[in-house]
């Protein structure tokens, strides 16, 4: 999911750096310092889930738990996730600094799409609100690779083959994080329900 | 929020850390790699994701100093594909694995040169020839002049030794390959991260309580 430095053209750069810095702005703006700890320790979990690698894939995939991160924190993903990239970038080289903000908005975007669809399900007291946090666990990072062939698409690469093989080098981790979403906003509910959005005053 | 709440939370947060690190021990990092040395004619190079997982059928190009496009080729199932080196100048060799990873390698050009004068000199076996790209190691051209009844002027002694000190380096260039290949990341790369993070909360609760100062935390 990470996008090495020297693969994107300058404008795609730019848009991107400048769609990550709204996404921030918006989301510094929402951040009330309630939140700040949550935001946290989120930021501290997406950064080493990284490093939790998935073995089922062909290719070289790992967690992402943007899915997570979006339904607990909203709008304010872009900033923990940002924070979370930097590091990433500057210990394990994942990424690099120049696409830091088409990286940002391949995880954030996705994560607050997925926080508006399928928040207010997987707050609610439905039957509904399981399947909607797999679903946002699951799409979340499926999103995340349509970004990706998107950005490649607008530098050199064929949109639909290389989102086709993103897609499917990341199918095990994307069911995985639809899981592990699950299985988190499971605990949360019944533990610590004031960590969700919906509970919080 | 409470502060006992809060403390639950930055416990819980560290829980969730220290299992998702002892889940990522033995994992792999998400990157790329490519490494290029020379040996005899041929520039050989490997490819992986850090970790250790060969790239397979990874495209690798090829650029001299002018970032001219020299030749491309894929790579095998190993991650390993070799060519005769096309040119003296320094080159640069780039690995395009497909979904946004990249990997670089430079070949100086003080690595390729004592080879390729020695090539001119001698043409004709170890001439450079681009046609041939993808050969293994067995198909590297040897000198077949060099037959038992030529005597042994002063080129050969040398053309034999450079080709034996080539074969006797190899293993070593593996050697230094490996060891310069960085394995993932360590513990302390990510306790650091989580340090920063824990560090920029901090920061954010000290601005907080600066800006409504007197006022007992909440």
């Amino acid at each position: 999911m990470h996008i090495s430095e020297g693969v994107l053209s300058a404008p795609v750069l730019a848009s991107g750096a400048a769609l990550a810095a709204a996404g921030t702005a918006i989301g510094l703006k929402k951040l009330d310092y309630d939140r700040v700890p949550q935001a946290g320790v989120l930021a501290a979990a997406f950064f080493v889930a990284s490093l939790v690698h998935v073995p089922l894939g062909p290719s070289s995939v790992h967690l992402i738990l943007n899915g997570l991160v979006g339904l607990l924190l909203g709008w304010v993903a872009f900033p923990a996730i940002l924070v979370a990239l930097v590091l990433q970038a500057v210990f394990f080289q994942f990424g690099g600094i120049t696409t830091l903000g088409v990286n940002t908005l391949v995880m954030a975007m996705p994560a607050v799409m997925c926080y508006g669809v399928f928040g207010p399900w997987v707050y609610g007291e439905s039957r509904f609100a399981m399947p909607a946090a797999f679903a946002a666990g699951f799409l979340s990072v499926f999103l995340g690779a349509l970004v990706v062939g998107g950005a490649l698409f607008f530098t050199h690469e064929d949109f639909w083959r290389v989102s086709a093989a993103v897609v499917a080098a990341h199918l095990p981790v994307m069911v995985v994080e639809g899981l592990i979403t699950c299985s988190c906003v499971a605990f949360l509910k019944k533990v610590q329900p004031a960590m969700l959005p919906g509970y919080s005053t | 929020m409470k502060a006992l709440d809060f403390a639950r939370w930055l416990c819980s947060g560290m829980l969730v850390g220290a299992l998702a690190l002892a889940a990522a021990l033995p994992a792999r990092a998400h990157r790329v790699t490519v490494f290029a040395w020379v040996e005899g004619d041929t520039v050989r190079t490997e490819s992986r994701f850090s970790g250790g997982k060969a790239v397979n059928e990874g495209v690798v190009v090829v650029y001299d100093e002018q970032d001219r496009e020299l030749l491309r080729g894929k790579t095998d199932e190993n991650g390993e594909f070799s060519f005769e080196a096309p040119a003296r100048t320094a080159l640069k060799v780039v690995l395009e694995a497909g979904m946004g990873h990249k990997g670089e390698w430079i070949v100086p050009a003080e690595e390729l040169a004592g080879v390729q004068a020695e090539a001119e000199e001698a043409p004709g076996p170890a001439s450079p020839s681009p046609g041939r790209m993808e050969e293994g190691p067995s198909a590297k051209s040897e000198p077949e002049g060099a037959t038992p009844t030529a005597s042994l002027d002063a080129r050969e002694i040398q053309s034999a030794m450079e080709k034996a000190l080539d074969k006797k380096l190899a293993p070593v260039l593996k050697m230094l390959a490996e060891a310069r290949r960085e394995q993932g990341p360590s513990a302390r790369d990510v306790f650091g991260g989580i340090g920063y993070i824990l560090g920029l909360v901090g920061l954010g609760s000290y601005v907080h309580y600066r800006k409504k100062s007197g006022a007992p935390p909440s």
